[in-house]
C-alpha cells in the first residue's frame, strides 16, 4: 500500500489516538443515544418537506401536470431540471466508492458511506420526476419492455427508455455496493446493541456475518467486483441523461459536448453536495479525528478541476454556437446571456466558475466554513445550469412565433422543496440508525497506519480538527 | 330538409329527398317554434330513408351577418349540426367561410342562450306572448299603428320584406326601421352623394390589376373578395399591386404591397388628394382639378405614386373606401372608379337590397328622440342589442324603460333583454325557416336542421305575432316563393332551391349609375382639413365578435384575433413610438377619455399602426362577454356624432397591468428564414425545393403519399382555417388564463411576422400545422411509440398510447404539437357534448395532439369511394383547413400523383420546406410570398 499521506500534505486521513474499541464507541455511540433536540427540529422540518411532496404530488396525479408551468414551448421545465440535478448529485457516491477505491485512494474511506448514502437518497428524488411529469403517469410501466399482449415495446431509440435502463441499474447497484460495505458495521451494530429488538433488526439486516477470514474474502472481492462494476456506470448514467438531450434538435441541446460535459457537472455537483452535508455532519457528531480537513482539502481540489471542466464546456458551447455560424444557435447563445434568463446564466458562470477559483488557496480549502458555504453555491450553480439549458433552450427554439419564457407554479416549487425535505429526512434518519462512517474500514486504516509509522501517518495527529 | 349531397342515386333524390322533406319538417318541429319540445327522447319507430346511423347527412342553408347571407352547408349526424362548410353554389361563399359561420356551431349549442319567454324577467309561454301581441295589434290597428316602432335586424330577406309590406299596410303610421352598431351608412350615403341614390356596390378584385384601399379589410370581411383579391396575389400576368391606407393593420394591409400607416381622419385628404392628381391627369371635370390637397410629403408621394399606376391601367383599377370613412371618402372612390372606367367592371352597382339604406346612428336617434317625446308605446326590437351598442348620448336603455311595450327577440338574455318589457328567445338560423339574400341579391332558403334546442322563435315569427299570421315560419317563407311561382312548377323548384342552397335567376340586376361631378366636388371641397395634434381614436369592427353578439362565443374569445394574436377580451391598440412617449407597455391599463365617458383597457403595442392613434375593437365589454375577460366597450366612446373615428381622445395610464393572452410569442423573424417572401424581379432565383441528404434509407410508399401546401401569397391571416380546424377537430377551448400560460390548444395556427422598421413593417402571415415529416423529430424521442408514421406518410398521433412525456413536442421544431395539460371541462355538459364531431376522438388530459391531415376525412373519402366502386380522385378529400380557406391556400392531395393540383404546388419554383436544413423533409411545403412593388415607391 502507498503512502497513506503524501509528505506534501500537511493533514492527516485520519487524526484519532483512540483504539478499536473506543473508536467503535465513537462511532456508533451516536446509534444508542436519544435523538437530540437539534435532531428532531431538523427531522420534522424535512419531514414537513416530505408531507408537501405529498401534497404536490397528489395535487399533480389528480389534476395533471397543467398545475405545473409547463407549456408549449416549455413543457420540460422544473422537474427535468430536478432530475438531471438530482442524478448529477448522486454521481459523487459511485465515484468516491467505486472509482477512487480501484484508484486505492484511501481517504475516500471516512467519506464514503456519507456518499454512498446521499447516492441512493438522490437517486430515489430523481426517479420521482419522470414519473411526477408525465402526462398520464399511470402508465409509466409502458416505458419498461414487457410482453405485452398487445405486442408493443417501448421505442428503443428515445433516450427516455435509455435513461430507464440507466437509472435504474445505477440505482440497483449503488444499493447492492453501500449495502455490501454496510454489512460488517451493522454486524458490529448487533454486536454492540444493549435492547433485544435492537439486535434482532440488526441482526436479520447484518445478514448472519461473523467476521470469520472465510467471509471477509468474499466479502473483500465481491465489494471488488461491484466497485468494477459500478466504474462504468459513474460515466455512463450521466451520458444517458445528457442523451435525453443531446439526441434532440432543439437548439441549446443538441450537441456532442454533452456527456463529457455532464459528468463532469455530475461530479462537480456531487462532490459539492457530500461537502454540504458532511461539514454540518462533521461538527455535530464531532467526527473531526475521521473526517479530517485533509478530506475537505481533497473534496475541493476535485471540485476544483470539475469547476474547470465544467467551465470549458461553456467555453466551447458558446464558441461553437458561433463558429459553427448557425443563425438559431447564436441567436441562442447571446439570448442566454442577454434575453430572459441572463441573470440564470450569468448566476450559473459566478457559482461554477468563479466560486471554486477560491479553492486555489488552502487557506480555503481547510477552511469549513468557507467549504461549505461555496459548495452550497456550486450547487445552486449546477441546478441554474441544468435549468438555463433545458428551459432557455426550448423557451428560444427554431420558431419565433411559439418564443415564451417560463414560469414555475406552486406545485413546481413544492415538488423541489418537497424532494429536498424527503432526502434530508433520509438522510436525518440513516445518521440516527446506521453506521454513518464505515467503522470497520476506519478501524483497518487505524491499522494499516499504526503499522507503518514510518510514513508519519499520524504525524500531527495532536491536532484536533475543527 | 333534402340533402345536398347524398350517396344515392340522384334519379331518386326527388322523391325521397321530398319524404324526407316531409319528415324533416316534423322531425325539425316547426311546433317548437311555439312551444318548448318535450323532454324526452323518442327513437325512430321507423327510420327516416336516407338516415344512416353514423352517416352525416349535408345540408344547404344560409347564414346572415351584417344584413347579407352567405351560403353554407351543415353536415349533420344524427339530426345533430356538427360542421359547417361554405356552399360552392352560392356566389359569396364559393365553397369557403369566414370564421363567423364556423363558429356560428357553438353559437346554436351555447348552454348559456336564452331560454325562455321572459315578461319583465318572468318566464312566459309563446301563447301567452302572442295573446297579449293579439290584444296590443287590435289596439294599434285601431289608431293605424301610431306609436308603434319597429327596429329590426339589417337584413335582405324576401320573406321579412313581404311581411314588412303586410305590416305597413295594416299599420301604415307604424315605424319600420333596421339598426345595426356597426351600419355601413358613409357607404350609403357616399353614394347618394356620387350618384344621387343609395346604390350598394360591389366590387371585383377579379377585375383590377390596381387596387388601392382605403381603410377597408375586405380581405377579412368577404369570402368572395378575398377569393378574386388572392387569385390576383400569386405570380403571373394577373399579378395586382396592392395599396393600403390604413390607421390600424388589418388582414387587408397585410397582403399589400404599399402600406401607408395613416391617422384614418386623414384618409380623407389623401382621397381628395388621390382625386385631384388623377383628375390633373386624365380628362375630367373642372370641378374635380380645382381641389385643394393638404397632404404631406410622404403621403404625396403615396398618392402621386397611386395616381400614376392606377392612371396607367385604365378599367383596370379599383378603389374601395371602408365604412369607417365618412361620405366624402365614398363618393371620392366613386369618383376615381369614374374617372379611371372601373364602373361597371371593378366595381358594379345595384339598387339597394336591404330593407333600409341607412341603419345606423340616424336611425336610432331618430327613435331616441321619438321615445323622449312619449311618440312610441310599443317598440319591437330584434336587432342586435341596441341598449349596448346605441350612442352612450342617446342613453337609450333608460328610454327603453319608459315604453310600456317593448319586445326584444334576441340569442341572449343581454342588456336590452333587461331594459325591455317582453323578452322573446331568438331561435338559431339552424332551427328556423327563413330566406336571405347575398350581396348580389341571390337569394337562399334559410331550413332548420333540428328543432329549437331552447325554444327560440325568429324574426318571422315575431313580425307574423303583430301582423295576427298564425301560419308558421314555414308556410310563410314558402308562401312568399310560391307567390312568384306558379303552382305546378312550385314544389319542384321549393325542392331544388332547398337542395342547392340558392335561389337560381334571384341575383339582382347591375345599373350603370352616371357620377354627379358636382356634388362630388362639393363633398371633396366641404372635407374637412385633415385635423392633427391630439390622438385619434379609431373604433373598429372586430373580426371575431362582430357587433359584440358573437363576445359570449367560446371559440370565438379563443381565437387569435388575425392580426395582434390577442385572445379573450381586445385592447387599445398604439403604435410603439406614440406608446413610448405615453410611457405605456403592453398590458398596461389605459383610461380613454372621451367627453365624459371613460373606458379603461389594456394596452397593447402594435407596430404598423398610425402613429397618434389608438385603435380599439367594437364589441367587447358587454354584460354578456365572458365575465372575467370582458375587454374595453368602445360603444362607450362613440363621440358625438363620431361613430368610428374620434377625433379627440385622452390617452392616460390607468394604473395596474394584466398579462394579456396573446398567442403569439415574438413577432419578428430575426433574420430567420420562415416565413419567406420574394419580389416579382426576385422570383426567378426561387429553385423550388431540394431533397436533403440523409442518412436514412429512403422509405418505399406504394399507394398514396399525403401532401398539402400552403401559399402564403394566398393567404389573408383571416384565420378562418384556425376556427374551421377547432370545430372539425374537437379542439377544446381553454380559456384566457391558459391561453396566457401558452396552453392554447388550436392545432393550426396563423403566425404573423413583421420585417423592417416598427412605424411602418411589412406583414406577412404564415399558417402553420403539424408539417408530417418524412424523418419527423417527433417520431424517434417518444418512448412509447405514441407518434408513428402511416403507410401512407402520415405521422400519426396514438393517443391511446401516448404516456405524456412531451418530448415529441420539445423535439418539434415547428412546435404545432398541443399537449392536453388538465382536462379541458368546456366540452362537458349534455348541449355542448352535441357540438363533438363523432369521426374525431376526444383527447383525455395528460396526451399530445396535433394535426392529422384530417385522417377522419381522408378515410371517410376513402369508404365512400370504395362503396361507389372507384378509386379516390384529387379533390375528393380536402382537409378542414383547406375547405374552409376562403382564398384557396391551402391545398391537399396525393403526392404520388403527379397530376394531384398539391403535386404541382409542390413542384413551383416558390416551394420551399420550411426548416427543411434539418433535414427534417416535411410533408407540408410553404410557397413563397410574392411582392409587387411599385418602383416609383420601392426605395425608403
Amino acid at each position: 500500500m502507498p503512502g497513506l499521506a503524501d509528505p506534501l500534505e500537511r493533514d492527516p486521513v485520519l487524526a484519532t489516538d483512540r483504539d478499536d474499541a473506543a473508536l467503535g464507541d465513537r462511532l456508533l455511540g451516536y446509534v444508542w443515544q436519544p435523538p437530540r433536540r437539534a435532531w428532531w427540529a431538523m427531522f420534522l422540518l424535512s419531514a414537513s418537506g416530505v408531507g408537501l411532496l405529498g401534497i404536490a404530488a397528489v395535487y399533480t396525479f389528480g389534476w395533471g401536470v397543467g398545475t405545473w408551468g409547463v407549456q408549449i414551448p416549455v413543457a420540460w421545465a422544473f422537474a427535468i431540471t430536478e432530475f438531471v440535478w438530482w442524478i448529477g448529485i448522486g454521481h459523487a457516491g459511485t465515484l468516491i466508492s467505486a472509482i477512487l477505491l480501484l484508484f486505492l485512494q484511501r481517504w475516500r474511506t471516512s467519506i464514503n458511506r456519507f456518499a454512498e448514502t446521499m447516492t441512493l437518497f438522490a437517486v430515489m428524488c430523481a426517479g420521482m420526476f419522470p414519473v411526477l411529469h408525465l402526462g398520464r403517469p399511470w402508465f409509466a410501466y409502458w416505458l419498461i419492455p414487457y410482453p405485452a399482449t398487445m405486442r408493443v415495446w417501448p421505442q428503443f431509440r428515445s433516450a427516455l427508455v435509455w435513461d430507464m435502463f440507466a437509472v435504474s441499474t445505477y440505482f440497483t447497484v449503488s444499493l447492492l455496493f453501500w449495502y455490501l460495505g454496510l454489512v460488517p458495521d451493522l454486524a458490529a451494530l448487533r454486536d454492540a446493541s444493549q435492547r433485544r429488538w435492537q439486535r434482532i433488526a440488526y441482526g436479520i439486516l447484518a445478514l448472519g456475518w461473523r467476521g470469520s477470514a472465510r467471509h471477509w474474502r468474499h466479502h473483500r472481492s465481491a465489494y471488488l467486483l461491484l466497485a468494477g462494476l459500478a466504474t462504468p456506470l459513474v460515466v455512463s448514467v450521466h451520458t444517458v441523461v445528457s442523451m435525453d438531450f443531446a439526441i434532440s434538435l432543439v437548439p441549446g441541446w443538441h450537441s456532442t459536448i454533452f456527456p463529457p460535459y455532464f459528468v463532469a457537472g455530475a461530479v462537480f455537483s456531487g462532490f459539492a453536495l457530500v461537502a454540504t452535508l458532511i461539514i454540518p455532519a462533521r461538527r455535530f457528531l464531532r467526527l473531526g479525528e475521521v473526517i479530517t480537513l485533509r478530506h475537505l482539502d481533497n473534496m475541493c481540489k476535485v471540485m476544483l478541476v470539475m469547476g474547470w471542466v465544467v467551465a470549458y464546456a461553456y467555453l466551447v458551447e458558446t464558441f461553437l454556437a458561433f463558429y459553427g455560424g448557425d443563425r438559431v444557435e447564436m441567436q441562442l447563445a447571446v439570448d442566454r446571456v442577454r434575453g430572459h434568463y441572463a441573470v440564470a446564466t450569468w448566476a450559473t458562470v459566478f457559482c461554477n466558475v468563479v466560486v471554486p477559483q477560491a479553492f486555489w488557496s488552502s487557506r480555503v480549502r481547510r477552511s469549513p466554513i468557507a467549504v461549505w458555504i461555496a459548495s452550497i453555491l456550486i450547487n445552486v450553480g449546477m441546478y441554474l445550469e441544468r435549468y438555463v439549458i433545458i428551459v432557455a433552450s426550448l423557451a428560444h427554439d427554431f420558431v419565433p412565433s411559439a418564443w415564451r419564457p417560463f414560469a414555475p407554479t406552486w406545485v413546481d416549487v413544492s415538488l423541489y422543496v418537497g424532494t429536498l425535505g424527503f432526502f434530508f429526512m433520509m438522510f436525518l434518519l440513516a445518521i440516527k440508525l446506521l453506521p454513518i462512517v464505515p467503522l470497520t474500514e476506519i478501524r483497518e486504516m487505524r491499522h494499516e497506519v499504526a503499522r507503518a509509522p514510518e510514513l508519519g501517518v499520524l504525524a500531527g495527529s495532536t491536532e484536533v480538527s475543527r | 330538409m333534402p340533402p345536398l349531397i347524398s350517396d344515392e342515386d340522384p334519379g331518386a333524390v326527388s322523391r325521397r329527398g321530398f319524404l324526407q322533406l316531409l319528415g324533416g319538417i316534423a322531425a325539425a318541429g316547426l311546433e317548437g317554434c311555439f312551444r318548448a319540445p318535450a323532454g324526452e327522447i323518442v327513437p325512430y319507430v321507423r327510420t327516416p330513408e336516407g338516415a344512416v346511423p353514423g352517416n352525416p347527412l349535408h345540408y344547404a342553408t344560409a347564414l346572415s351577418l351584417d344584413g347579407f347571407a352567405l351560403g353554407v352547408v351543415a353536415t349533420s349526424y344524427e339530426g345533430r349540426p356538427v360542421k359547417i362548410e361554405g356552399n360552392p353554389l352560392h356566389p359569396e361563399s364559393l365553397g369557403a367561410t369566414r370564421i363567423f359561420e364556423q363558429a356560428s356551431l357553438f353559437q346554436l349549442y351555447d348552454p348559456a342562450r336564452a331560454r325562455d319567454a321572459l315578461e319583465r324577467g318572468e318566464p312566459r309561454a309563446w301563447r301567452t306572448f302572442l295573446d297579449a301581441t293579439g290584444k296590443r295589434a287590435r289596439e294599434l290597428r285601431s289608431r293605424r299603428g301610431a306609436g308603434l316602432w319597429f327596429l329590426l335586424e339589417p337584413g335582405a330577406s324576401p320573406t321579412i320584406a313581404a311581411l314588412r309590406a303586410r305590416l305597413q299596410e295594416a299599420l301604415p303610421e307604424c315605424r319600420l326601421r333596421s339598426w345595426s352598431a356597426l351600419a355601413p351608412d358613409a357607404a350609403s350615403a357616399g353614394a347618394r352623394i356620387a350618384f344621387g341614390r343609395p346604390l350598394e356596390a360591389r366590387i371585383a378584385p377579379a377585375r383590377a390589376e390596381v387596387i388601392a384601399v382605403l381603410d377597408d379589410d375586405f380581405a377579412q370581411d368577404h369570402v368572395r373578395e378575398a377569393r378574386e383579391l388572392a387569385d390576383r396575389r400569386v405570380p403571373g400576368p394577373q399579378l395586382c399591386r396592392l395599396y393600403v391606407a390604413e390607421a390600424r393593420p388589418s388582414a387587408t394591409g397585410t397582403l399589400a404591397d404599399h402600406r401607408l400607416p395613416i391617422r384614418a381622419g386623414r384618409i380623407e385628404a389623401l382621397a381628395v388628394a388621390l382625386v385631384k392628381t388623377l383628375a390633373d391627369r386624365l380628362p375630367s371635370p373642372p370641378e374635380l382639378r380645382a381641389l385643394r390637397v393638404s397632404v404631406g410629403p410622404e403621403e404625396a408621394r403615396w398618392v402621386q405614386a397611386l395616381a400614376a399606376d392606377l392612371a396607367s391601367r385604365p378599367g383596370a383599377g379599383l378603389v374601395v373606401a371602408g365604412r369607417r370613412q365618412p361620405p366624402a371618402v365614398h363618393a371620392a372612390a366613386h369618383a376615381v372608379n369614374a374617372l379611371l372606367g372601373n364602373l361597371g367592371a371593378s366595381v358594379t352597382f345595384r339598387a339597394p337590397l336591404l330593407h333600409d339604406p341607412l341603419a345606423g346612428r340616424a336611425v336610432i336617434a331618430e327613435l331616441a328622440a321619438a321615445m323622449a317625446a312619449g311618440a312610441v308605446d310599443t317598440l319591437v326590437v330584434s336587432a342586435y342589442n341596441p341598449c349596448f351598442g346605441a350612442p352612450p348620448e342617446l342613453d337609450f336603455a333608460a328610454k327603453l324603460l319608459q315604453v310600456p311595450f317593448s319586445v326584444y327577440l334576441g340569442a341572449r338574455a343581454d342588456e336590452t333583454a333587461a331594459a325591455a318589457t317582453w323578452f322573446l328567445p331568438a331561435a338559431h338560423p339552424f332551427e328556423t325557416w327563413g330566406d336571405a339574400r347575398g350581396s348580389d341579391g341571390t337569394a337562399s332558403i334559410v331550413q332548420p336542421l333540428l328543432a329549437p334546442l331552447f325554444g327560440g322563435v325568429s324574426e318571422v315569427d315575431l313580425l307574423a305575432a303583430f301582423l295576427g299570421d298564425p301560419r308558421p315560419a314555414h308556410e310563410i317563407v314558402r308562401a312568399t316563393w310560391s307567390a312568384s311561382r306558379p303552382a305546378p312548377d312550385f314544389g319542384a323548384f321549393w325542392q331544388r332551391s332547398l337542395q342547392r342552397g340558392v335561389v337560381d335567376g334571384t341575383a339582382t340586376p347591375e345599373v350603370r349609375p352616371e357620377p354627379r361631378w358636382d356634388a362630388i366636388a362639393g363633398a371633396l371641397h366641404a372635407a374637412a382639413p385633415a385635423a392633427s395634434g391630439p390622438i385619434e381614436l379609431d373604433l373598429y369592427p372586430d373580426a371575431k365578435v362582430f357587433d359584440g353578439r358573437f363576445a359570449p362565443n367560446r371559440w370565438l374569445q379563443e381565437l387569435p384575433d388575425p392580426v395582434t394574436k390577442q385572445t379573450w377580451g381586445n385592447a387599445a391598440l398604439l403604435a410603439p413610438a406614440t406608446a413610448q412617449r405615453l410611457g405605456i407597455g403592453t398590458g398596461d391599463h389605459l383610461r380613454l377619455v372621451v367627453g365624459a365617458q371613460v373606458v379603461t383597457v389594456p394596452a397593447l403595442l402594435l407596430p404598423g399602426t398610425a402613429e397618434d392613434a389608438v385603435a380599439l375593437a367594437l364589441g367587447y365589454g358587454g354584460s354578456e362577454a365572458p365575465a372575467d375577460h370582458r375587454g374595453g366597450d368602445g360603444y362607450r366612446l362613440r363621440g358625438r356624432g363620431q361613430d368610428w373615428i374620434v377625433p379627440g381622445v385622452r390617452v392616460e395610464p390607468a394604473g395596474g397591468r394584466e398579462e394579456l393572452a396573446i398567442t403569439q410569442g415574438h413577432f419578428r423573424l430575426e433574420g430567420r428564414d420562415l416565413a419567406r417572401q420574394v419580389t416579382v424581379a426576385e422570383l426567378p432565383s426561387l429553385g423550388g425545393v431540394e431533397v436533403p441528404l440523409s442518412i436514412y434509407p429512403p422509405v418505399d410508399y406504394p399507394g398514396h403519399r399525403w401532401g398539402l401546401s400552403i401559399d402564403l401569397a394566398r393567404c389573408t391571416g383571416c384565420s378562418a382555417c384556425v376556427m374551421a380546424c377547432a370545430s372539425e377537430n374537437n379542439t377544446p377551448v381553454v380559456g384566457h388564463a391558459e391561453v396566457v400560460l401558452g396552453r392554447e390548444m388550436h392545432w393550426l395556427r396563423i403566425d404573423r411576422y413583421l420585417e423592417g422598421p416598427d412605424a411602418a413593417p411589412e406583414a406577412i402571415t404564415m399558417p402553420l400545422m403539424c408539417v408530417h415529416c418524412e424523418d419527423a423529430p417527433c417520431e424517434y424521442v417518444c418512448p412509447v411509440n405514441a407518434t408513428v408514421h402511416s403507410d401512407e406518410g402520415l405521422n400519426e398521433m396514438i393517443y391511446n398510447r401516448c404516456v405524456g412525456t412531451r418530448y415529441c413536442s420539445n423535439n418539434c421544431p415547428y412546435k404545432v404539437r398541443r399537449f392536453n395539460f388538465l382536462d379541458w371541462g368546456y366540452q362537458k355538459g349534455p348541449v355542448l357534448r352535441m357540438l363533438q364531431n363523432p369521426d374525431v376522438t376526444v383527447r383525455s388530459r395528460g396526451v399530445m395532439e396535433k394535426c392529422t391531415y384530417c385522417v377522419q376525412r381522408i378515410e371517410r373519402a376513402r369508404i365512400d369511394a370504395q362503396v361507389s366502386g372507384r378509386t379516390l380522385r384529387d379533390g375528393d378529400i380536402r382537409t378542414a383547413c383547406q375547405q374552409a380557406c376562403p382564398t384557396r391556400a391551402i391545398v391537399f392531395g396525393d403526392l404520388a400523383d403527379a397530376g394531384s393540383e398539391v403535386s404541382r404546388l409542390h413542384r413551383d419554383r416558390r416551394a420551399y420546406a420550411l426548416l427543411g436544413e434539418l433535414g427534417t423533409r416535411p410533408r407540408t411545403l410553404h410557397l413563397a410570398r410574392v411582392k409587387n412593388p411599385n418602383p416609383a415607391l420601392a426605395e425608403g
